[in-house]
């Protein structure tokens, strides 16, 4: 059944293609390559300020996130696609139409992603590393065994997040359960030996010594959660149909300070039942900060706690900034396209709706705070976080419109969104580490979000939207 | 002088290179019941995306109800009740709740009670509380049937209503657009089933790859005793030779 595996990949270049044009979308392997390539030549400047097994570890952590989030995308953005394309238009949902076992379809798909990502992602990398190799007097072994450790980070990102969600779709208190005894484990790791457990991360281990055996190992470990992640998928999802109480009239009433309050209250109705609210927070939000803010730990040898923590606040704000994302999924213009209701009015709702959700980073942030001792710069971090979010939410909305999700592929905005984004949190970087608490002047961000915003409107208002 | 509630000039649509819809000249007057026939593709479901200003002409103009649909779309879609060609209710609202939000956004009084009688209606009370993801295609036409109407619009523009209805079904909203009609009010329908063009229309309009073939009405052609499918398919298989 070869065929379905190329159908998969041709349908997912497609949609790709489809959203940001084909040259768009087939430039984005093509500005990995080139960030690679031109990044390697600033490797001996970067080895002076970071040692590179730091900078490895940096590395093999970016593309574990990178599989978190390709898996939390593929496995919870069902009703995404539904809602986007139509129902069961994509071949991973079609299954009844197909003489196709469901856990037949789903192999196919984590092949079919991991394969695709690989090449989207990984090989670009290596390549832009491995071919700057002999200009910066590096052996072409390691860009090699690079591209070997990176392609095991980013299959157990993807791994984790295909079991977990697999336990998800079963049963959520087995996940909390799961989650619980992992934080625990982690937790007393920590305590009793001292020692980050982020520095035990298999493929970097790999990378820093390399072995057949360690190599044989992970990925027997890699297989064997693929395997349990297949074995516990539960195809049947659609359960005996459900009486819902009414809660748009009571969440409306409840939300009658802001502006817009039926747009707020179906947005947060959507997540909640999509089952998205829990999801992501878990998926696209707790983990990767969780993992990142380890890994993070690791450069505490050279770099004061507090800025540490201002730096995580930073990245906190970075990651609830794609809330909008969330919100934005389960629902097209189309939606609304008989009803009197405008791009600009219905950005700004999504904006409102987004306000309400930077509760869960706020609050994130402040307990980060307080556990990692760091109390006195809470409010600092909580300021920088939400200003942040609110900053990179403006460039989002300028640059995406209501399509943040779909437009991610786009060179062109992504090098946008990367320039106007990577130049302020530099910035801004600079600043906390020279002095903490002048982060707090990073509610200043907030000017531009607006303006951007502002040209967002302009922008969208004039623009067609598509209605699929 | 009849007073138009429709006036399309020269209106066409492109995408790239293809022509949707071309060059079409439309008027359509207060209490008609007008379909806009065509075959699948015929750019019907286009043209009623440009006279609510869902998407934008490629040129040419249009006013309904007075209003510009390109300078003022909200202001049209304020005015009019629309069934959209795909049924597009949010997956994850309930049927109440949908209607709820509907009230809430063109801020319709008393919306429990309006949406009470829409649910008695169109007989799918006990679909109410469902999410509109789980109702069957049929019950969401009916969701869609009974946002377009709610507010008692006095136009309704409505694509291919019947298609997802059982015939009981087709039976009542057949009746209910005559009566709506008679009531003064206005509907624009685009449909391909022929009987149903025949049967309640008074004004029609046949479209065939984006062009216009023919306007006129229901009441001549019965005067010239011919029927509806058989001239339809005369002017569509002369225009597919041409």
């Amino acid at each position: 059944m070869f065929e379905l595996f190329i159908a998969m990949v041709k349908e997912e270049w497609r949609i790709h293609s489809t959203m940001f044009g084909s040259l768009s979308f087939a430039l984005f392997p093509i500005l990995i390559f080139w960030i690679a390539f031109m990044g390697s030549f600033l490797l001996p400047l970067i080895r002076g300020v970071l040692p590179a097994g730091d900078l490895s570890l940096l590395l093999h952590s970016s593309y574990l996130m990178l599989g978190f989030m390709v898996g939390a995308f593929g496995l919870l953005g069902t009703e995404v696609m539904n809602q986007r394309f139509g129902q069961a238009s994509l071949l991973a949902y079609s299954a009844r139409s197909l003489p196709l076992s469901e856990r037949f379809i789903f192999a196919n798909f984590v092949v079919k992603d991991t394969l695709y990502y690989f090449v989207l992602w990984v090989l670009p990398l290596a390549l832009g590393f491995l071919l700057a190799s002999p200009f910066i007097g590096i052996p072409l072994t390691l860009p090699l065994l690079l591209s070997l450790t990176l392609t095991l980070s980013f299959l157990s990102g993807l791994c984790i997040v295909f079991f977990l969600s697999s336990v998800y779709a079963r049963s959520k208190p087995a996940l909390a359960a799961i989650l619980a005894i992992l934080a625990v484990i982690t937790g007393a790791f920590y305590l009793i030996t001292g020692q980050n457990p982020a520095q035990f991360y298999p493929p970097l281990q790999l990378f820093l010594d390399f072995s057949w055996t360690g190599l044989f190992i992970i990925c027997a470990a890699i297989a064997i959660v693929f395997w349990l992640s297949i074995r516990l998928f539960s195809p049947d999802t659609t359960g005996p149909v459900k009486h819902h109480k009414n809660l748009l009239v009571p969440l409306s009433n409840k939300l009658s300070f802001l502006p817009n309050p039926p747009f707020a209250a179906k947005d947060l109705i959507d997540m909640y039942r999509s089952g998205g609210m829990v999801g992501q927070v878990i998926f696209s939000f707790l983990i990767p900060l969780f993992v990142i803010w380890f890994f993070l730990l690791l450069l505490h040898g050279y770099l004061p706690m507090y800025g540490l923590l201002l730096e995580f606040a930073i990245v906190t704000g970075v990651i609830a900034s794609t809330m909008y994302t969330w919100i934005t999924m389960f629902d097209t213009f189309g939606a609304y396209a008989c009803l009197p209701v405008n791009v600009r009015t219905l950005i700004k709702s999504k904006i409102t709706s987004f306000s309400v959700l930077q509760i869960i980073p706020a609050v994130f942030i402040a307990v980060v705070a307080v556990i990692s001792g760091q109390a006195e710069y809470l409010v600092p971090a909580v300021v920088l976080t939400l200003s942040v979010s609110f900053y990179s939410l403006g460039i989002t909305v300028w640059l995406t419109g209501l399509s943040p999700s779909m437009l991610v592929y786009d060179v062109k905005v992504m090098v946008r969104y990367l320039i106007l984004t990577g130049i302020a949190l530099l910035i801004l970087s600079v600043i906390v580490f020279a002095e903490p608490f002048a982060a707090v002047g990073a509610v200043l961000l907030l000017f531009p979000a607006l303006f951007f915003v502002r040209l967002g409107y302009a922008k969208w208002e004039t623009r067609e939207q598509p209605a699929y | 002088m009849t007073e138009m509630v429709i006036e399309a000039n020269n209106l066409t649509k492109m995408y790239g290179d293809l022509a949707a819809v071309k060059n079409v000249t439309i008027t359509v007057r207060k209490g008609a019941l007008f379909g806009l026939l065509g075959p699948n593709g015929s750019g019907k479901s286009t043209m009623i995306k440009m006279l609510t200003g869902q998407i934008q002409p490629t040129s040419g103009s249009a006013t309904v109800l007075g209003l510009d649909v390109k300078s003022d779309p909200v202001g049209v879609r304020e005015k009019v009740g629309i069934i959209p060609e795909q049924e597009t209710p949010p997956s994850f609202l309930s049927a109440i709740e949908y209607l709820n939000f509907v009230g809430a956004i063109r801020k319709i009084p008393d919306i429990e009670e309006k949406a009470s009688w829409w649910f008695d209606f169109l007989d799918f009370a006990d679909k109410k509380n469902e999410l509109c993801k789980d109702l069957s295609r049929g019950t969401r036409q009916k969701l869609m049937f009974a946002q377009a109407f709610i507010h008692k619009p006095v136009l309704a523009l409505i694509d291919e209503p019947l298609i997802n209805f059982d015939p009981i079904m087709q039976h009542k909203v057949k009746d209910y657009l005559t009566d709506y009609v008679k009531a003064g009010n206005t509907v624009f329908l685009s449909t391909h089933i022929l009987e149903v063009a025949e049967e309640i229309c008074s004004d029609f309009a046949i479209l065939h790859k984006g062009t216009l073939l023919y306007t006129g009405t229901i009441a001549d052609l019965k005067s010239q005793q011919r029927h509806l499918d058989e001239f339809f398919l005369s002017l569509v298989n002369r225009d597919s030779h041409v």
